[in-house]
């Protein structure tokens, strides 16, 4: 009886450890497809033998908890590769609805297009040159002019739409960044009162699920302090949460765009310019429109003023000398004035086709305005050359971005794949160890069998049937 | 080292982008266009930009070429139509200056260059589409009026010296009218003025300075034509200019073609080699869906 006693109660702590395994397979595989989870596995200590007349008795093992199978290093990698990646993907998208206003012409007839529009309003004056009287040429001068100028200031308008609506996600995501913080000091507060020293497990798995959401929203650098504790800034050193504190960013009004504020530090600049889906919108809204908006309200500056001014200087059918007015709004300043283009000459006789005080079967100021198509009247371009560079640099970034954009996914789903191939549940895995544990099972309660058919012998004195 | 177990997704991903690929690709094919945004080849952009316009260019000025040669033609035949005039009066002239025609027919002569005369006057305020071809800018009045009060009669010119260019797309200035004072009243060859003294030379039944005045018609009818000249030279180069602009605008249509619409075969076989590499990645997801250790256990 000296040896029954202890080996039952080790092969009842094996089959306890046995059971403890399973659960700890079946809780990994109840979390296989939660991106958040980190696969644990068993950590095994021997227990101490004890030693029963100088014969050394083993008393098993005892299973101390599941370990998280994480790589904080790479978890920061990956959450970096994200901040890239997300501020790319939304100034992509961004980029994409913007290019949506220079769709190229694909013939000479396409409509809705401003670089035919140019072309066609200088045409239009060609046209009048061959007979400056010609009320029907008169009036399609006056109907290229409300094309070129109804496509500008459509687009101008949609541009500053966009811009509007990129505003707004803006304050979302800053919205939801400062909810995120909230809960990553919450956390960090927990993990530091519950597991100073270690891998904090399911609580780290919260952790890293908000730097990775955070990640994908704005950029951030991580930096680990002391009792396991974490502080996240954005990329530009302003602290989002110290430990147990959150730091809420503030939003207000800025020459009529919302400008971002930690303290009374504005970080508007410094987050377009850091990463995540913020830095793409803010990226998008404070340089690619504006940029774009720029250079279209130079071309209808250059071009309002430059027509208004030949059209001034001649004659019209009317009898008005160096006074027919304006074809166009008469711009005051280059901003905004591509969204203000319209045409405001209604009557197609007060087009000035002569010269100066020349009778009305002159066309030379018809020529002088058919000629500033092809002068360098916007910053030194020509109006047609100048759209075509407008098209080319804004193609340029689009194609570039979807290029790093392109890059930038595949390292991320690179790094994702790391991060998976040490972290992710596998069912595979799962499925041997269950098997097993099982296997173990068994053979553990193969032992008590056995176990008991000794003992049941050693009663009955060697007849079998006696006791069970 | 271990796998990552979440492979298959990125196999999806990978099929997302398939079917990305196969999106574009089909709206190239039903578009017929290669670059159907600015961000997908921004110098083709650039250039169709470019190409338009010079091709619209062309095709703008065609047009305007053939409304203007309506004008230049019915010019140069009004020039014609005087040239014919002016040779019919200086025949009558010579007939009236050889001394061997009696009064009543040197008074017939001149009542002949009247009718002459009015033609040419009448010529000389040839209009299209309701503007006077002769009136310089002043296109909107009559460039010639006759005052018959004195002898002899006089003419006056109403118009300006203003003569109104072309520009064709390639910077060329072509002239498309003549002044009427410089055709008709010039100070050295006054058509009008020539044939109004010549019809008061003969009106009284001599000859008066017919002779000297023969003369100076002869020399008007030489200005006239060498004027003529002028305008023929318009019709030339326009013509000209006009074909050039429709060969530019032709060449320039097949580059723009070339840049920008979608190379048909070539986007049918993307598309085809898009397709099966979908359905192969269907099928290695079903397949690999499928197989799993808990099957065995």
């Amino acid at each position: 009886m000296q040896i029954a006693t202890p080996l039952s109660e080790e092969i009842g702590r094996y089959l306890d450890l046995s059971t403890r395994q399973i659960q700890l397979t079946s809780t990994n595989m109840a979390n296989a497809s939660n991106e958040a989870y980190t696969r644990e596995v068993p950590n095994w200590s021997e227990n101490q033998p004890i030693y029963i007349n100088g014969i050394a008795q083993g008393t098993g093992v005892t299973v101390t908890g599941g370990v998280s199978q994480r790589d904080r290093v790479l978890n920061q990698r990956l959450d970096q590769q994200q901040q890239l990646s997300a501020s790319s993907t939304s100034l992509l998208s961004a980029l994409t609805t913007l290019q949506s206003g220079f769709t190229p012409a694909s013939s000479s007839t396409t409509t809705g297009n401003i670089g035919t529009d140019i072309t066609n309003f200088f045409d239009s004056y060609t046209q009048l040159e061959s007979a400056p009287a010609s009320n029907p040429l008169r009036q399609q001068v006056l109907s290229s002019a409300t094309a070129l100028a109804g496509d500008i200031s459509s687009t101008a308008a949609s541009l500053n739409a966009q811009q509007s609506s990129l505003d707004q996600s803006a304050t979302t995501v800053v919205a939801q960044v400062n909810a995120i913080a909230t809960s990553l000091a919450q956390v960090n507060q927990e993990i530091q009162s519950a597991s100073p020293n270690q891998d904090a497990g399911t609580l780290e798995d919260q952790r890293q699920s908000d730097l990775s959401q955070l990640s994908q929203l704005v950029g951030i650098n991580q930096i680990t302090t002391e009792q396991n504790g974490l502080s996240v800034t954005t990329t530009g050193g302003q602290l989002l949460a110290s430990e147990g504190n959150a730091f809420q960013i503030t939003s207000g009004e800025v020459n009529g765009v919302t400008h971002f504020f930690l303290g009374t530090t504005d970080i508007t600049a410094a987050l377009a310019s850091g990463g995540g889906q913020l830095g793409g919108i803010l990226t998008a809204r404070d340089q690619s429109i504006p940029t774009t908006l720029a250079s279209l309200d130079q071309l209808a500056y250059g071009l309002a003023t430059q027509v208004n001014t030949i059209n001034n200087a001649g004659t019209d059918l009317v009898g008005d000398n160096g006074n027919a007015g304006n074809i166009f709004n008469a711009p005051t300043q280059v901003a905004g004035s591509a969204a203000a283009l319209q045409v405001v000459l209604t009557d197609p006789n007060k087009i000035a086709a002569a010269g100066l005080g020349l009778g009305t079967g002159d066309d030379s100021n018809a020529v002088a305005a058919a000629a500033l198509g092809t002068q360098g009247i916007i910053n030194g371009e020509t109006p047609s050359n100048f759209y075509s560079n407008l098209v080319s640099t804004l193609g340029a970034t689009v194609s570039e971005t979807t290029t790093l954009n392109t890059a930038l996914t595949a390292s991320v789903s690179q790094l994702q794949s790391q991060v998976n191939s040490l972290s992710g549940v596998s069912l595979d895995d799962e499925a041997s160890n269950l098997e097993e544990f099982q296997r173990s099972y068994q053979a553990a309660s193969q032992v008590f069998t056995i176990l008991n058919s000794v003992m049941a012998s050693a009663l009955n004195l060697g007849v079998e049937t006696a006791v069970a | 080292m271990r796998v990552d177990p979440f492979y298959v997704v990125n196999l999806s991903n990978s099929l997302d982008q398939t079917q990305a690929n196969e999106e574009q690709l089909t709206q190239e094919l039903s578009s017929g266009l290669r670059v159907t945004s600015i961000g997908e080849d921004p110098v083709a952009a650039a250039q169709n930009v470019q190409l338009l316009n010079t091709i619209q260019q062309d095709d703008s000025f065609t047009q305007t070429t053939s409304l203007t040669q309506g004008l230049l033609q019915v010019t140069d035949s009004a020039l014609g139509s005087v040239v014919t005039q002016l040779n019919q009066a200086v025949s009558l002239a010579s007939q009236a200056n050889n001394g061997t025609l009696n009064p009543s027919d040197l008074k017939a002569i001149s009542n002949q260059l009247v009718g002459i005369r009015d033609e040419v006057l009448s010529l000389a305020n040839t209009n299209y589409q309701g503007q006077y071809v002769f009136g310089g800018s002043q296109t909107g009045t009559t460039p010639f009026t006759l005052n018959n009060t004195s002898t002899p009669a006089t003419v006056t010119y109403n118009g300006d010296s203003n003569v109104n260019f072309l520009q064709s797309p390639t910077g060329q200035s072509i002239q498309l009218n003549l002044p009427g004072n410089q055709v008709f009243a010039s100070a050295t060859s006054n058509v009008l003025g020539t044939l109004n003294s010549l019809v008061a030379d003969y009106a009284n039944g001599t000859t008066g300075s017919g002779v000297a005045d023969t003369a100076a018609l002869n020399g008007a009818l030489n200005y006239v034509s060498q004027q003529r000249v002028t305008i023929d030279n318009s019709i030339t180069r326009l013509n000209d200019a006009s074909g050039a602009a429709t060969e530019e605008a032709t060449q320039l249509t097949a580059v723009q073609t070339n840049l920008m619409q979608a190379d048909l075969p070539s986007v049918s076989t993307q598309l085809s080699l898009a397709q099966s590499q979908q359905s192969a990645l269907i099928n290695v997801i079903a397949a690999l869906g499928q197989g799993s250790l808990f099957d065995k256990l």
